[in-house]
């Protein structure tokens, strides 16, 4: 008996002792850091991470260098023919050899976190405002360099040309606050980078029933009804005409976007664009506050409801899990009427050719930019990196190299794609599926020669296309959640349970809407909404100055 | 050399007396029956949809009768998943080293801790019980394994962090517990039988049944394992049939997870994504070897017991 | 308490006790280094759970980024207390818990009692992989299969319910039977490993006994009451130690995959694993999730200290330690 207690205590003693022997260090080591940092911000030179520093405009890479490179989305089994060349290539070029690391969707979350947080040995991650690796965090929390400081600005120094040929919206958006003040800390990659919710509409059901695209058109959401009627009495029971992502709907219905910083929450912050000019203020001014509580949010789910119970939409769309798998069969079984879908150039004839059916896209608003779309896919170089130039001059090289960026996105020429129609790429599909990384992903996709279909002048109207996008007032700004995490937590528990079940009309606003909010006022809301009205206050003033 | 008690004790265990009356059997078989019914249908189901035409499944949604059946999936997936053989394997490999170790440590660690007359019993099971509960969380194990114990895109990645594992500890302490007689070990000291020789050549042989379980939840655990080579295998050619499979359904859960994040993006992944009755099929093709092998390594484990242990 | 088995004939008995002890430790050595090397080293990471985990940008190894991160007390945990569902989250976590610990072990039990009756071995075999083949299904997996039955346009129970021309029953939106569901998965999934582990140990009985009280005219109903159960006794204790270890821990892939994730069935399916994942999703914040996980160990901890006490009080022999 007394053993057991004695062998408990000696377990517990010894582990106290662990953990305050690590808190004693931990307290004396934080205040030496604290002096030695300041002498750090001071003379940064001194950190021996800027050798640059001496050479100034003569960059030194007679020492060969092993970049490691994180990159997410891809789908890589056998690289070695590509990497032997590449690094032939960048041997030359920069005395580099590339290591990369080829996430996938799968794993990237749970890995990235864990090689960021344990220090791992890599260059180059992959960042963006939606992985787990979010990009403005990870920016406050010190695991990226900055890019742009005054006294040592490696951008300047090593990829100049990479960011001079960047659309100047996502350059601004790329300056967050960060560690190291506000500034830049990761290169955006030159990808579709606007955002325009569009009515996904299936033409060739639509004309079967005498109606025409203007008929979309002409009307809105509110006004559906009569063609959806139609079309679901034709079609039978177990067709769905209304094919909805529910959290999408609600802010094609709205005008209503994510906040960044907010967006793995279910979203509960809104700001409301203009629909008609987006880059001027909507009806609401540049406020943010929660949506659920507006007028509007309360027409939209009654609607939706009354949508849902005549059997418009399928319940599925509203059980988290399943949506995404639903919507897909039902599209590619061509099985729909009205889709909601966010709009990348091309999306139309991708559609048409894939469910056999005419799809034409009918656009709620001019396609816009906002910071969640902005800082879609980035490259930062980490804090643990040791090579931080070169790993800048890799990306300056890969930006701005159509050789090396199709190499590395598309593979050899010959083996895993061939040249057809006089510029197109033509992937040859038993090769190519052992080397497919995430084209988005990996930096300037306009350079990239067009894909087979798209037509030779494809980056072109894609340019085009996306220089016409206007950023909205508050683009650029993040919320950030720091001081409220404890309510984010709770909260995104809450929005979890109801709004993507009254978003599809699940169930029933009369009772649940009003239940809503309740909770969400019981699990503060109201002060998530306050500090974000203050911190994009504070962000206009700023901007406007 | 045994005494005579060594060799009464284990003559006694040959037979068993077993009968039961003829209606009690006929219920017992019904309600196990029915039980192994309920947990065979969920297999068969997945069969039946990864032999199913995806239009099918777009048509009808998943169903036990399909309108088309089709074997589009299993190309896809050998196609696709070249290293299948290879990660065949791996999991095999894996599979059969990680349980021969972890068997082997778990043997050695539980038996002290049932000895009543080792000093630091007490100790030890609450040493070990202790990491039951508590672990320094998933950064810093990832850490030190990594940094530390140079697990790191190899195979010790895959077998040493499953080596040991605190619950069957007990588990095995608790079989020698209750059926291994301490006279068995008072009578083998009396005959200047070391302690290794007693435990392998007397215990080890009545802890027959309890051992075989342990081995066989270890192999099952090793052939489930994925998460380890998630974290820690970076070369294709070392990942276990388990994580080359199970990448596919990792890619799915993500997307759908952030399906209205990703906006326009998602609808281009999405075509690359594979079909439900794909899904089904990876299922399959993870499920079938060891559902198949589970009878013989049950047959296997129990003889490789026996053969080590009898003799001498 | 611990009694010296190595008599008193022994003149040497120190040494030999102590040689003895040696030889033991020697056996224990590579599972305690593992644990030490695997377990016990990591656990400096706890401290996570008390501090806003940053990076420290100038040399960022762990050791430095955990060494420099702020300490913040308990604020990673208000979290879990912060909102106003925490009652029904602790509800469902311990409440199932509770539940399944009953019922599992007796339908185990049951299960493998069952098992060692049957003359024929071949067909006990049979029942006993057939048992299995959950265990080696995903979640994921067994939650496509659910959906079969319940999905409101092609689930077969729908189809039923449209043939009979009844309304359709819109499972994944109505909380009442998921309890049962739930419950019933559970038991499919998990009753195969238990009732091995308590066939091994039904195994295990030295057969001499069913024999001797098979002479004194024993029914065998009376040999499973009066033998069996008995022995099988030190390895329910156990099992039941441990899982009370896990209380207020849960199988997260049961309570959110299995109802995927559907929002409406929060009530009955939100538990403590769950909320934190979702909540880890929103602020990413490592110091939370670390938090929640040593608050579970904690509340584990002392429960099991209080069950051990429990039956040591009664049964000496059965206790965990």
């Amino acid at each position: 008996m007394k053993k057991k207690v004695l062998s408990i205590v000696l377990t517990i003693m010894t582990l106290t002792v662990l953990l305050t022997g690590c808190g004693k260090t931990k307290d004396k080591e934080t205040t030496d850091t604290k002096t030695s940092s300041n002498n750090v911000t001071d003379t940064p030179s001194t950190d021996g991470k800027d050798p640059a520093q001496t050479e100034e405009a003569n960059i030194d890479i007679s020492e060969p260098v092993t970049l490691t490179w994180f990159l997410n989305g891809n789908s890589v089994s056998d690289d070695k023919a590509v990497l032997e060349k590449a690094n032939e290539y960048l041997k030359e070029k920069l005395n580099v050899t590339l290591k990369p690391i080829w996430g996938t969707w799968g794993n990237f979350e749970d890995n990235v976190v864990l090689s960021i947080s344990g220090g791992d040995d890599v260059d180059i991650y992959f960042t963006s405002s939606w992985t787990q690796n979010e990009y403005n965090k990870y920016a406050k929390d010190g695991a990226w360099l900055r890019l742009d400081r005054e006294d040592n600005n490696l951008i300047e120094k090593y990829a100049p040309d990479a960011w001079n040929m960047l659309p100047d919206i996502l350059k601004n958006s790329a300056k967050v606050p960060g560690s190291d003040g506000e500034g830049v800390y990761a290169l955006p990659g030159f990808k579709d980078y606007a955002t325009q919710n569009c009515w996904d509409v299936n033409v060739t059901l639509l004309e079967k029933y005498g109606y025409t695209i203007d008929d979309i058109r002409n009307t809105d959401y509110y006004g559906f009804e009569e063609i959806l009627k139609k079309v679901k009495e034709g079609e039978g029971k177990d067709f769905y005409p209304l094919l909805v992502e529910g959290m999408v709907l609600e802010r094609m219905v709205n005008n209503s976007i994510m906040v960044t910083g907010d967006s793995q929450a279910c979203n509960m912050l809104s700001y409301y664009i203009n629909p008609t000019d987006v880059s001027k203020e909507g009806s609401y001014g540049n406020k943010i506050f929660g949506k659920f509580e507006t007028p509007e949010y309360k027409k939209f789910v009654e609607k939706t409801r009354e949508y849902y119970l005549a059997g418009y939409i399928d319940p599925q769309m509203a059980i988290a899990d399943q949506a995404n798998d639903a919507r897909t069969a039902a599209q590619d079984a061509g099985k729909y009427l009205i889709g909601t879908q966010s709009y990348s150039l091309g999306y139309e004839t991708q559609a048409s050719a894939r469910r056999g059916i005419e799809v034409q896209m009918v656009p709620c608003t001019p396609a816009y930019v906002d910071t969640t779309a902005s800082q879609g896919a980035m490259m930062a170089i980490s804090a643990t990196s040791k090579n931080p130039e070169r790993a800048l001059m890799f990306l300056n090289l890969l930006n701005t190299d159509p050789e090396l960026m199709t190499l590395l996105n598309f593979g050899i020429e010959g083996t895993h794609y061939e040249v057809v129609n006089g510029g197109e790429v033509k992937f040859i599909t038993e090769a190519r599926g052992t080397y497919q990384p995430w084209t988005n992903g990996m930096g300037n996709v306009t350079i990239l020669p067009p894909q087979e279909g798209q037509g030779l002048n494809f980056y072109d109207t894609f340019k085009e296309y996306y220089a016409s996008a206007t950023a909205i007032p508050i683009n650029g700004f993040v919320f950030d959640q720091s001081n409220v995490e404890t309510e984010m937590a709770a909260l995104a528990n809450v929005g979890g349970e109801y709004a993507l079940a009254l978003n599809t009309g699940a169930i029933d606003p009369a009772t649940k809407l009003p239940e809503f909010i309740q909770k969400l006022k019981d699990n503060g809301i109201d002060k998530v909404v306050d500090e974000a009205s203050t911190q994009l206050e504070k962000f206009l003033e700023e901007k406007n100055k | 050399m045994k005494s005579d008690t060594v060799k009464f004790v284990l003559a006694k265990r040959k037979s068993r007396m077993n009968s039961i009356g003829l209606p009690a059997e006929v219920v017992i078989n019904i309600i196990l029956g029915l039980f192994c019914l309920l947990c065979v249908v969920p297999f068969i189901f997945v069969v039946i949809i990864s032999f199913s035409a995806e239009d099918s499944i777009r048509e009808i949604g998943y169903s036990f009768r399909p309108i088309k059946w089709s074997l589009e999936a299993y190309k896809f997936a050998f196609t696709s998943n070249k290293g299948i053989w290879r990660s065949y394997f791996n999991s095999f490999f894996i599979t059969i080293l990680g349980t021969a170790l972890s068997v082997l440590i778990c043997v050695l660690y539980s038996y002290p801790l049932f000895r009543k007359d080792f000093k630091y019993r007490k100790f030890f099971t609450f040493f070990c019980f202790f990491t039951m509960l508590f672990g320094g969380g998933l950064v810093p194990t990832y850490y030190v394994s990594k940094n530390i114990l140079g697990l790191n895109d190899n195979y010790a990645a895959l077998i040493v962090p499953a080596l040991f594992n605190p619950f069957n500890i007990i588990v095995m302490r608790t079989f020698f517990q209750s059926s291994v007689p301490t006279e068995l070990i008072e009578a083998a000291a009396i005959d200047g039988s070391g302690e290794y020789n007693t435990l392998f050549k007397i215990i080890v042989p009545i802890a027959k049944p309890g051992i075989a379980t342990i081995a066989l939840l270890n192999a099952l655990a090793y052939w489930n394992e994925w998460y380890l080579a998630m974290l820690y295998i970076r070369t294709e050619e070392l990942y276990p049939l388990q994580y080359l499979l199970m990448r596919s359904q990792q890619n799915i859960d993500f997307l759908t997870r952030n399906a209205t994040m990703l906006g326009s993006e998602i609808a281009k992944i999405v075509n690359d994504l594979p079909q439900q009755n794909l899904r089904m099929a990876l299922a399959v093709l993870i499920v079938v070897p060891i559902a198949f092998a589970y009878p013989f390594f049950q047959r296997f484990i129990i003889s490789g017991l026996t053969v080590g242990s009898v003799k001498g | 308490m611990s009694n010296s088995m190595v008599s008193a004939k022994s003149p040497s008995k120190g040494l030999a006790k102590r040689k003895k002890t040696i030889v033991l430790l020697s056996m224990l050595a590579p599972g305690a280094i593992w644990l030490v090397l695997l377990r016990y080293l990591p656990m400096f990471g706890i401290v996570i759970a008390f501090q806003k985990f940053t990076i420290y940008t100038k040399a960022p190894t762990l050791l430095n980024n955990i060494i420099h991160s702020k300490w913040v007390g308990f604020k990673n945990f208000e979290f879990l207390f912060a909102t106003s569902d925490s009652w029904n989250m602790i509800r469902n976590t311990v409440g199932y818990n509770a539940l399944w610990i009953v019922l599992g072990t007796v339908i185990a039990v049951a299960f493998a009692i069952m098992l060692s009756l049957i003359t024929k071995k071949f067909v006990a075999k049979t029942y006993q992989t057939l048992m299995f083949f959950p265990y080696f299904l995903s979640w994921v997996v067994a939650s496509y299969f659910l959906m079969a039955f319940l999905d409101p346009t092609y689930g077969l129970i729908s189809h039923l319910q449209k043939q009979a021309g009844m309304e359709v029953t819109q499972w994944y939106f109505i909380n009442k039977p998921w309890p049962i569901i739930l419950t019933i998965a559970y038991l499919w999934k998990n009753i195969g490993y238990s009732t091995v582990l308590y066939l091994a140990a039904i195994t295990g009985i030295d057969s001499s006994q069913y024999e001797a009280a098979s002479i004194d005219g024993a029914s065998k109903w009376q040999q499973i009451r009066y033998i069996t159960i008995p022995h099988l006794k030190p390895m329910i204790i156990i099992l039941f130690i441990m899982s009370v270890g896990r209380i207020i821990n849960s199988d997260f892939g049961l309570f959110y995959q299995v109802p995927k994730n559907s929002g409406p069935l929060f009530p009955t399916t939100q538990v403590m694993d769950t909320y934190v994942y979702r909540a880890f999703m929103a602020t990413n914040n490592p110091g939370m999730s670390t938090a929640a996980s040593l608050l579970q160990n904690v509340v584990g901890f002392f429960c099991v200290l209080t069950a051990n006490s429990i039956v040591r009080k009664i049964d000496e022999e059965s206790s965990l330690f």
